[in-house]
């Protein structure tokens, strides 16, 4: 880790974005602040916007501020313009991280994972000091128009000439640090979940409680749902969460400290990859899980029939299957995840299970991560209209402490809205990328005028959209994605994501991408969010944001 | 000065601007001497680092061979002290290039060596035109540095000696001689007076005292007019009103000769000496300049350009008939291209110069809007850069003070006002007051014609009312009054309400009276 120092005993603002791995991050640092008796404000943000209005509401009172899930990719220093003596303490999944706050060590504390791949250009690729500038400023025809120097050196033929030499030299030094900015800057990726590096940081003060454990996982398992690692990247982190479990349960398990069975218990699965399914009934959740729902196309008619064999294939009854997973035959239940792992193989769904983990509190209840953070991220943004976002966010982050899933209905809603959008096909090939606008009136259109269901959709309707296209051009395409974000305004909320497969590095160019396209037609666009692939424009200025899109990626 | 003082009272926002401009020419000064803090220190930093730059034998093979290597400080002050003459050509030669080189000149060393002086007596050796040259190449990098720096070589007695030069027949040495005196007056009022003093002024101008000055190779002229400019330049005291008026007549011929760099010096001077009080610029006004000033205007060089609108935007900063001159001379036509010139400070510096035109009287103002640049206010409200849009938030306060009814409504209906409201929501208090007091003049304007009702519907529809409103939370206490007054008066449903309350009150003030009175009969 590059910095650990947390702040001493001052007040401290604590500044959060609003997502799963954030909210996690923030319960973690919430409890090793509640340990050292430390003193915080929780202000939940947005967007880049509510960071800046939350800095300057806070500025007066507050030297310390701790920034999660958002800072980390732009010039803090410049953006939010604070005294010297304020100092920042950031952790953000968000890459590529701006290279002053990396090279800031005075005001910018980052806390990163040493062995993250940064990619960070060397300093003196990037910065040159003032000394080395020397040349131009002691010429007197720096800036044209700018008053004459009331005194001139006169310089020989000779040093004149190398003048010239060191100009050229630091133009081409300039077109370098261009290009090298140019290609660090230009794919938007996500680095090691927040909560884990809390979660790790709470080890090494030996702080660590299974509580934190559990909302690191969570943390953890947000990235993976919502598409923001590689699953390589998963994998490596979950086996790191596995040694953290087996430790904690195996403190638990010598005679004297054993624990109440009533007690949360954190458990390595190989479960399957079935929303919700222990909370829905097992024929709903395979209809509307991405994974076999885009397996199956279940959107077809020949999908719903494959869909029937393959019930059949595992010899589970219907009936059994369309009720509540909770009242299914326990002697169904028992090896429920081995014969659907089976009959998986058979229909070509080889990865139906993956490496996760759950959470029993006693007997009662037992909630796979993933589900968590369905949950959570339906309460995070809830569209109800009497609530207000930081109602949500206290909301959501009270939930992940509740042992019990409340607001499932919303959840369910969202996995139809899903199923039912890609049964409609909106989607157009626009050369370079494809593009889907879901119109105003769609079905629970409101739910994806938030960035996170919005964005989530998207990745469903790319994974089916390859799994049905017969064009293998349009299977390496990325997605743009519309909906109405607040009709009054007249305003859509934009999403791009990267062409889906297997070994997609899960790399984002469409934030520089919707940048320069807004840039260059003028569209009234706001980049407020703090994925930058994640922007608001202007409903009338869609079709020639999109045309200079297509103009600038072709 | 009181002059002005009593013109802007008159004027110029009746009385309260006559300090707001004044300051407005300051802070430019201070921005310029921050500047030139910056530079010395600059500089001084760069000087004590001092790492050696190899010199690549390529370029010292092209120099005289006298030097293959550079010479160390020491050794220079051996070659000086020889006594024979070829010795300390060169080695004053070697210093020369020392100082020449482009980093790390070795100044100080060559001071605390004590050369300079040696230097300065070089200057006198009329034998021997090569050293004179060398030394007066070296004096005159070392003039180059810092204050300390130059004053240590007038300290050697630089000035009388150099003046000495400007007028010898090798051309070179000549030029060189210039130049340094040029560093020397151009490091403030003091030294620029003591070259002055030491009459300098009279062998410069004769230098130019010729029929056609293209006999002269266009660098020496440049140098000339550069030195000439530093002679006008700084305030605190300004020049001697003599001096400026011996130099003017060579700085309009100078104005008329065609070579970019000595235009662009001279229009420096110009604007140098436009820079102050009414009594200078009355000195400049008479030499009938504005004319080629304006035309210059239209020139496409920035170096031109920007000097040349400076002296403009300073001439307008004087008496109305000082600015009527200016506009006499057609200076209006130029400025739509100004006002959109590609250079956000060319936009600004001629925003400026408006909001001065516009602090006229009402038939200057009248000659603002035939010149059809009222438009083009509004346009840098909507999209000029941020000390664009202060200035053009002045020029509209000042036409709002100054201009006749129809002129402020003609204003208004050329949308000024939702631009200007938009503008409330600057972080800098003095230009919210600014606005507030032009949406004060138009409301006032609407008083007088009946239509402040209307006003007020405009303001409230391009949501200028919010913006208003939400001053009154404003933590400048000016600002939150001037918000509060606008409020009060023009935008109180309540205004109505007060005048029905009024009568009855009176009737229960009424009432209450006469049964007083008559319980104090009963008793």
């Amino acid at each position: 880790m590059i910095c650990r120092t947390l702040p001493g005993f001052q007040r401290v603002a604590l500044l959060v974005a609003s997502d799963i791995d954030a909210l996690c991050a923030c319960k973690i640092l919430q409890a090793l602040f509640h340990c050292d008796q430390i003193q915080y404000t929780l202000v939940p943000v947005k967007g880049w916007q509510d960071l800046g209005t939350a800095f300057l509401e806070h500025k007066e009172q507050f030297r310390y501020f701790v920034l999660i899930n958002c800072g980390a990719n732009v010039d803090l220093l410049e953006m939010l313009q604070p005294d010297d003596d304020s100092i920042f303490f950031i952790c953000d999944t968000h890459r590529p991280i701006d290279v002053v706050n990396v090279y800031n060590d005075s005001q910018i504390k980052l806390l990163i994972k040493q062995d993250d791949d940064l990619g960070v250009p060397s300093y003196d690729d990037i910065f040159r000091d003032e000394d080395d500038e020397e040349g131009d400023d002691s010429g007197n025809e720096s800036d044209e128009g700018s008053e004459p120097s009331g005194k001139r050196r006169r310089y020989d033929e000779g040093a004149v000439e190398r003048r010239i030499d060191r100009q050229r030299a630091k133009r081409e030094w300039e077109a370098r640090r261009r290009e090298i900015l140019f290609d660090y800057e230009q794919y938007e990726y996500h680095g090691t979940s927040a909560a884990m590096m809390f979660f790790e940081l709470a080890l090494v003060m030996t702080k660590d409680t299974k509580d934190m454990l559990w909302w690191a996982v969570i943390g953890l398992t947000d990235q993976w749902v919502h598409d923001k690692i590689t699953h390589m990247k998963y994998v490596t982190d979950i086996a790191i969460m596995q040694r953290h479990v087996s430790r904690h349960n195996h403190r638990n398990e010598d005679g004297e400290n054993s624990l109440s069975i009533d007690c949360m218990r954190i458990s390595f699965e190989y479960d399957l990859r079935l929303t919700l399914y222990q909370h829905w009934s097992l024929y709903e959740s395979i209809c509307n899980s991405c994974y076999t729902s885009c397996n199956f196309k279940l959107w077809t008619l020949n999908g719903q029939k494959k869909l029937q064999e393959f019930l059949a294939d595992m010899g589970l009854p219907l009936k059994q299957v369309r009720q509540k997973f909770h009242s299914m035959d326990m002697s169904i239940k028992e090896n429920l995840r081995d014969v659907i792992e089976e009959s998986s193989n058979k229909y070509g769904m080889k990865d139906i299970r993956i490496q996760t983990f759950g959470v029993h509190f006693g007997f009662k209840n037992r909630f796979l991560a993933s589900d968590m953070v369905h949950a959570t991220a339906a309460l995070l943004e809830s569209t109800e209209k009497d609530e207000s976002d930081s109602d949500n966010f206290i909301k959501a982050l009270d939930s992940l402490s509740r042992s019990s899933l409340k607001q499932k209905c919303l959840v369910l809603a969202v996995q139809q809205t899903v199923a039912s959008c890609i049964c409609t096909n909106l989607i157009l090939s626009q050369g370079p990328f494809l593009y889907c606008f879901l119109m105003e009136g769609t079905p629970d259109v409101k739910l994806f005028s938030k960035p996170m269901a919005l964005t989530l959709l998207c990745k469903y309707l790319l994974k089916a959209f390859v799994h049905s296209t017969r064009n293998k051009r349009c299977k390496l395409l990325p997605l743009i994605m519309a909906a109405p974000k607040d009709v009054e305004k007249g305003t859509v909320i934009v999403v791009g994501i990267p062409p889906e497969s297997e070994t997609s590095d899960k790399k984002n160019f469409f934030g520089r991408a919707f940048e320069k396209a807004a840039e260059s037609t003028s569209s009234r666009t706001l980049h407020d969010h703090f994925d930058t692939s994640i922007i608001e424009l202007k409903t009338e200025d869609r079709s020639k944001f999109l045309d200079a899109l297509i103009t600038l990626l072709s | 000065m009181s002059e002005s003082v009593a013109r802007l009272n008159k004027f110029k926002n009746k009385g309260k601007d006559a300090n707001e401009l004044r300051r407005r020419r300051v802070e430019v000064n201070v921005e310029l001497r921050k500047a030139k803090k910056d530079d010395q220190i600059f500089k001084r930093r760069n000087v004590s680092a001092f790492p050696d730059e190899a010199t690549s034998p390529l370029q010292e093979r092209s120099q005289n061979c006298l030097a293959a290597r550079q010479w160390t400080v020491e050794e220079i002050l051996t070659g000086v002290n020889s006594g024979n003459a070829e010795s300390q050509l060169q080695a004053t030669q070697a210093a020369r290039k020392l100082l020449s080189r482009d980093k790390h000149p070795p100044i100080d060393q060559m001071i605390s060596a004590g050369l300079i002086p040696k230097f300065v007596a070089f200057l006198g050796l009329t034998d021997c035109p090569p050293i004179q040259f060398e030394a007066s190449w070296a004096l005159t990098n070392i003039a180059s540095g810092t204050a300390d720096q130059t004053a240590a070589v007038v300290e050697g007695g630089a000035i009388p000696a150099f003046i000495a030069l400007v007028t010898s027949t090798h051309q070179h040495i000549s030029e060189q001689a210039v130049w340094a005196l040029g560093n020397i007056a151009g490091d403030g009022s003091a030294l620029r007076d003591r070259v002055i003093k030491h009459g300098a002024v009279a062998p410069l101008l004769s230098l130019l005292a010729v029929p056609d000055m293209s006999v002269f190779n266009t660098s020496y002229l440049r140098n000339v007019t550069w030195t000439l400019s530093n002679l006008c330049r700084n305030k605190n005291p300004s020049p001697p009103m003599a001096t400026i008026q011996q130099i003017l007549p060579t700085l309009i011929r100078l104005l008329h000769y065609e070579d970019p760099e000595v235009l662009a010096d001279t229009c420096w001077a110009i604007s140098y000496l436009t820079d102050g009080a009414n009594d200078r610029i009355e000195v400049v006004v008479q030499t009938g300049v504005i004319n080629r000033l304006v035309k210059l205007l239209g020139y496409d060089e920035l170096p031109i350009v920007t000097p040349a609108l400076r002296a403009i935007g300073n001439i307008v900063t004087g008496t109305d008939e000082q600015t009527q001159a200016v506009l006499n001379a057609g200076a209006l036509n130029m400025f739509p291209l100004l006002l959109r010139h590609k250079k956000a400070n060319i936009q600004k510096e001629a925003a400026w110069t408006l909001s001065n035109i516009t602090a006229g009287k009402d038939n200057q103002i009248q000659e603002v809007i035939n010149a059809g640049l009222v438009h083009y206010m509004v346009d840098m409200l909507v999209r000029g850069d941020y000390k664009t849009q202060k200035e053009a938030v002045w020029a509209v306060t000042n036409f709002t003070s100054g201009g006749t009814i129809q002129q402020v409504v003609y204003l208004v209906q050329a949308n000024v006002l939702e631009p200007l409201l938009n503008l409330l929501s600057s972080k800098d208090s003095k230009t919210v007051l600014v606005i507030l007091d032009a949406i004060t003049n138009i409301f006032m304007a609407g008083d007088k014609i009946g239509e402040a009702d209307k006003l007020s519907l405009m303001v409230e529809e391009c949501g200028g009312l919010d913006k208003i409103e939400a001053l009154q939370a404003h933590e400048n206490e000016l600002v939150y009054k001037a918000a509060l007054n606008l409020i009060e008066k023009y935008f109180s449903e309540e205004d109505e309400e007060v005048q029905c309350v009024a009568p009855e009150a009176t009737d229960d003030g009424f009432a209450f009276q006469v049964s007083d009175h008559q319980s104090s009969f009963n008793f």
